[in-house]
């Protein structure tokens, strides 16, 4: 019976198999390449977009101008204002302060505020607010608490771009989980039936082996260190395609464009990821594929 | 040796393959199944092999239920058997060589071994010459006579064999036909399904008839 000591030849018989069937491995791991390649091209461009969206959102902010009479004593105020509901953090900034952003911000025309001599701005506060406070209607509800404290002149906050970030956020999301799906789905297929074909063709071969006694494990085994090499294949693949595609586009999009298809990950922990999931795609495919001919 | 308990097969939409069979094959007996085509022959031999599940009766062989053996022990009962299929079934992309050598690769028999005996198989079917050819190289006969020394290598308790003269001519059947004689003369119990008549008649074994999937007698 085949027992342990006849691995080492089981193997060389399968590493014999795979020469043989070398063509459609190499094929199969280009497909499982493109695949691989062309979904997680799909995935960065949308996790760069996503973190660079919501870093967008920290923009968010709130800024509360201070009466004369009560910007002395900004550790008081502060403290108050971080008692507020949705209040993230809140950083005070001076008349003077105020005063010399003006200035760096009219660089060029610093002529305009000659003569000035006192601070024309009042002093303010820069308040951000807490993430879970994002949506319209509790950024308004914050800004109304703020606008209720007697020491507060006047709140600046634009209330349209809240809104509308928060719905370009919801309609990027629901267009990238539905594109992301349909694609997902597509790689799957494409993965699974090329391997398929590849152990149709060998069914006669899967038939007669099981009539001369073959076990179902003698059988697997060579499919098994295909599907092993195939997706290692596909995951080497996948990358170059990556690395190559990734070269022309650079030289064809905005530079400002560039960081949506900068891996999320380092380039090794890519071509891990490559690999682990090839070698799991083609070795479950092609043990899936193999089980409906074992059945003699 | 065999036994065979009231055995039918009925296929989905189609009538009755094998209708309450019952026989017994002694050990070392040389049987032929007869019958015209379409009687039940293959599917007969088919369920001996364990290819073919029977819906109802059952199967003993050497004191075995094989209707109740579990899938993972069909292929002990396979190597036991040797079987030689009306469409020869070998291997297109493999040598005559590693034909023959499949059925003991698959037993774990070590390679020195294994081109031992397949060379004395070769020598014995007379195709010690073709070993390194392709066998869809090789004529019709020599085709068959790959596809018996490989049921015949792995030394079987049990030789199945169906049409195994069915596209020969009349020399080459003798030929083939003495072949299972000198094997079932070693002691192998050997269960041929022919419709050749002649053939039969010729060599005055034992012979169970079928027709329509019922014994006659």
């Amino acid at each position: 019976m085949g027992g342990t000591g006849n691995l080492l030849y089981i193997f060389t018989d399968a590493l014999r198999s795979l020469r043989e069937n070398l063509i459609t491995t190499v094929l199969t791991a280009i497909t499982l390449g493109f695949a691989l390649a062309i979904f997680s091209l799909f995935l960065f461009i949308f996790l760069n977009l996503n973190s660079t969206v919501s870093s967008l959102g920290d923009r968010t902010q709130i800024v509360a101008y201070v009466k004369d009479s009560a910007a002395s004593d900004s550790a008081r105020l502060k403290e108050i204002l971080l008692k507020v509901p949705g209040v993230k953090s809140a950083e005070f900034i001076p008349k003077e302060k105020a005063l010399e952003d003006l200035r760096r911000e009219l660089i060029g025309h610093e002529s305009i505020l000659d003569g000035v001599d006192a601070a024309p701005l009042p002093a303010s506060f820069e308040i951000k607010v807490m993430d879970s406070f994002k949506n319209p209607s509790q950024v308004t509800a914050t800004v109304e608490r703020l606008k209720a404290l007697d020491w507060v002149d006047d709140i600046q906050f634009s209330q349209e771009w809240v809104e509308k970030f928060s719905a370009f956020l919801k309609f990027i999301e629901l267009g990238a989980i539905t594109i992301g799906i349909f694609l997902a789905a597509a790689t799957l297929f494409i993965i699974s039936n090329t391997i398929r074909l590849a152990v149709y063709a060998r069914r006669d071969e899967i038939e007669i082996m099981k009539l001369v006694g073959a076990s179902d494990s003698y059988i697997k085994i060579p499919f098994f260190i295909e599907g092993v090499l195939q997706g290692v294949l596909g995951g080497v693949f996948a990358l170059i395609i990556m690395a190559v595609g990734r070269y022309f586009l650079l030289s064809e999009i905005p530079a400002y464009f560039s960081f949506a298809i900068a891996s999320p990950v380092s380039g090794l922990m890519l071509f891990l990821i490559f690999i682990g999931a090839g070698v799991f795609m083609g070795v479950a495919g092609s043990l899936i594929s193999l089980a409906k001919f074992l059945k003699v | 040796m065999i036994q065979l308990f009231h055995v039918s097969k009925n296929y989905e939409g189609a009538a009755s393959a094998l209708t309450d069979v019952t026989f017994k094959v002694a050990k070392g007996e040389f049987l032929f199944i007869t019958g015209p085509s379409g009687a039940g022959k293959s599917t007969l031999l088919k369920i001996i092999f364990g290819s073919e599940a029977p819906s109802q009766g059952q199967i003993i062989i050497d004191g075995r239920n094989y209707v109740k053996i579990p899938p993972k022990e069909i292929p002990l009962l396979r190597r036991r058997i040797g079987f030689v299929f009306q469409d020869f079934k070998l291997l297109p992309n493999k040598s005559v060589f590693d034909n023959v050598a499949l059925s003991l690769k698959i037993m774990g028999v070590n390679p020195r071994d294994i081109k031992k005996r397949v060379l004395r198989m070769l020598s014995y079917v007379k195709l010690q010459h073709r070993a390194n050819f392709n066998p869809l190289s090789l004529s019709g006969g020599e085709q068959q006579r790959v596809a018996i020394a490989r049921a015949l290598v792995k030394d079987p308790a049990i030789i199945l064999a169906d049409e195994p003269t069915g596209n020969l001519d009349p020399a080459l059947s003798n030929e083939i036909m003495e072949l299972f004689k000198e094997v079932n003369n070693k002691g192998t119990t050997v269960i041929i399904a022919s419709h050749d008549k002649g053939l039969i008649d010729r060599f005055g074994k034992r012979t169970v008839h079928i027709e329509n999937g019922r014994l006659v007698n």
